[in-house]
């Protein structure tokens, strides 16, 4: 069957539909809590005095934010499509429909004992991104492998005899999840330095081998999906694939650089973040070149903008992170917000954004239910200006913030430099929840609330006029 | 119908060798042989009170602003001395951080040896650092009309004291200001002490 007919093809699967809404739901609460938390915590450096209380306190707050980010939102979000890109990919149903239900059960229970945990003060040593508590990290993983069994299930039942390349990158990133968590999940070698070492290891392959590849996997469907053409290269995209799986363990030990990790250590970790420019030019570029010549398509989509955005940002992002490993600009802009600017140009700019494009190509198909034009334009600029304002600032404040402590000021010069971008980003902050709660009602439009009477999707789609 | 399972297990078979190798060789081994890195000579264990004080410390995450990380480098010798491998024997969970929104604290015990400055700031930064973003905590004193015998009173600057009582530091705060004074480095090249 040749890549066109397969990707034409739909489904009309009530309970898929039903399975997919669930995760996208749910995922949108997490994604509304964690962001409100999130604009607290920025309003609470102009305002330190701000909402003095064990449980809204910085230090408990700071972990919410980005633990329900992680775990709730951008987990459920991306599984969600995952399972159903699966499903779409392979021409039949969801396979395994009780373990999906049971793999969402467990992801949100876990997000809500992580949540409360964390607010009384009970978390796994500060560690970043593994701070919720044994248990509750169990839980989290039993929804993984409940997941991960329902694609690999799904994808074995294919009607076509390859495995489509979205599929080997959902299923990699399973399986790498499910390794990379036992490594750092087990405690008992773990003790001083060598609890760095695996941290270091741990905290960027979360993102690297979870994120960036569930990511790009469901990008590898919904692009070529929403733009009705093949994906430019299947080769490139099994060139990312590999050199990302490789490449990517190796690089944890540049968020150590200058500490007494082995010298020889970190500098293997600064080589290989490098190497890393290969699947992210690679990836990136396979999308751009597929987008290439149909702008006009794309700015007429609801779904598109976003998905150009999150490429664009992989892109960045991840070539800021290549920029930033190098020692000589570690020296400047480690320990300083720059590293906060990186972290949403990637687990914003780029992974919420591809969530978002994939959710809004996809969800309407999938229900028949469409959301609402000028809401879907109000998001993504709500959203791209605000992420774009946010890196900006806390790219300025932390140069800033590397300066002053390079030039041998009091620490404090380094707090009142900073302080005027500390506003800005509260700003940006206010602007992107806004957007969250756009998305939210064209959620609720796409699932509960709205009506399948608008007939086609793509023709409506094509009709709306989207800024 | 399971004609595509053997190109599926082929799959999930290629990426567990490559990656659960890579996962090994630079997640669980470094782990393992940098855990039993010998403390540096000198560096001794903390008290229970320390101890105890560390766990309110991780607890409301100072770590996500204060660094215990004193790198090779010029702008860092304000806080002491490079930071070694043996400086973190006992420190698990590990407390090195990745953030100064607030200064490093390796070797605070040393810098900033006041006990009373110490919980003066701890109950509100900016009675002492005028433009400090660092939170107040509280929760980790208590108010009372007069202090009872034994209770480490904590008077405030003018303007910053709690109107009709005085504060009095609870056990959280007296063990957290313990590990702070207990954060100090030692000197390398000394003979250990008996």
């Amino acid at each position: 069957m040749s890549v066109e007919a397969r990707l034409t093809r739909d489904a009309s699967e009530p309970e898929d539909a039903a399975i997919f809404s669930a995760f996208t739901l749910t995922a949108t609460f997490w994604l509304l809590l964690a962001t409100a938390v999130g604009l607290l915590l920025s309003f609470k450096f102009p305002y330190p005095d701000l909402a003095t209380s064990p449980f809204l306190s910085f230090g408990r707050l700071r972990a919410i934010h980005t633990n329900d980010t992680f775990y709730g939102w951008a987990s459920i979000a991306l599984v969600g499509t995952a399972i159903y890109v699966a499903a779409r990919t392979s021409g039949v149903a969801i396979v395994g429909k009780r373990l999906a239900w049971l793999s969402l059960l467990c992801f949100n229970v876990a997000a809500v004992a992580g949540t409360v945990a964390l607010d009384l003060g009970f978390n796994d040593g500060d560690q970043e991104y593994r701070e919720w508590l044994l248990p509750i990290k169990l839980i989290f993983l039993l929804a993984v492998a409940l997941a991960g069994t329902t694609i690999v299930r799904t994808v074995a039942h294919r009607i076509d005899r390859e495995i489509y390349i979205s599929n080997w990158y959902t299923i990699g990133a399973f399986i790498c999840t499910l390794i990379l968590s036992l490594v750092a999940v087990v405690p008992w070698y773990q003790v001083g330095l060598g609890q760095v070492a695996v941290q270091g290891f741990f905290m960027h392959n979360a993102v690297g081998m979870w994120f960036t590849l569930l990511a790009l996997g469901v990008t590898y469907y919904a692009l070529p999906k929403t733009l009705n053409r093949p994906i430019y290269s299947y080769a490139l995209g099994v060139l990312g694939f590999w050199t990302n799986l490789i490449f990517y363990p190796i690089i944890g030990a540049h968020h150590f650089e200058f500490s007494p990790l082995p010298w020889w250590f970190q500098t293997l970790a600064i080589v290989f973040s490098v190497g890393m420019l290969v699947p992210v030019w690679s990836g990136s570029a396979n999308f751009f070149l597929t987008m290439r010549g149909h702008w006009e398509t794309i700015r007429r989509s609801y779904s598109l903008p976003f998905i150009a955005v999150g490429v664009a940002y992989y892109f960045l992002g991840s070539t800021q992170g290549t920029v930033e490993a190098f020692r000589s600009l570690q020296t400047i802009w480690h320990f300083t917000n720059y590293t906060i600017g990186h972290s949403h140009a990637t687990m914003y700019g780029f992974v919420t954004f591809i969530a978002w494009g994939v959710i809004y190509a996809l969800l309407p198909r999938a229900t028949g239910k469409q959301p609402n034009a000028l809401f879907t334009g109000l998001h993504f600029w709500f959203a791209t200006i605000g992420v774009t304002f946010y890196v900006l600032s806390l790219s300025v404040a932390g140069t800033l913030q590397g300066m002053t402590w390079a030039q041998g000021d009091p620490f404090i010069a380094s707090v009142d430099a900073a302080a005027p971008y500390w506003a800005g980003r509260a700003v940006a902050g206010t602007l992107m929840f806004l957007a969250h709660v756009v998305f939210a009602y064209n959620v609720w439009l796409m699932t509960l609330g709205g009506s399948n009477e608008g007939g086609n999707y793509e023709a409506s789609a094509r009709k709306a006029v989207t800024p | 119908m399971n004609r595509g399972m053997n190109n599926v297990w082929a799959l999930i078979a290629a990426i567990t060798l490559i990656y659960g190798t890579l996962a090994i060789a630079m997640g669980t081994i470094p782990g393992i042989v940098l855990s039993s890195t010998p403390p540096t000579p000198g560096k001794h264990p903390y008290s229970e009170a320390a101890q105890r004080g560390r766990a309110i410390y991780v607890s409301e995450g100072c770590e996500y602003c204060h660094t215990q990380n004193v790198r090779p480098l010029k702008q860092d010798a304000v806080f002491g001395r490079a930071s070694v491998a043996g400086d973190y024997a006992y420190d698990t969970p590990e407390l090195l951080g990745d953030h100064r929104n607030g200064p490093d604290l390796t070797n605070i015990g040393n810098r900033q040896s006041s006990a009373v400055w110490q919980y003066i700031h701890l109950y509100d930064p900016r009675s002492v650092v005028h433009d400090s973003i660092m939170p107040r905590y509280p929760w980790l004193f208590e108010v009372k009309a007069k202090a009872d015998p034994g209770d480490v009173t904590v008077v405030l600057p003018p303007g910053f004291a709690p109107p009709g009582g005085v504060v009095v530091a609870k056990q959280s705060a007296q063990d957290l200001v313990r590990y702070l004074s207990e954060l100090k480095q030692v000197p390398l090249g000394k003979a250990p002490t008996p």
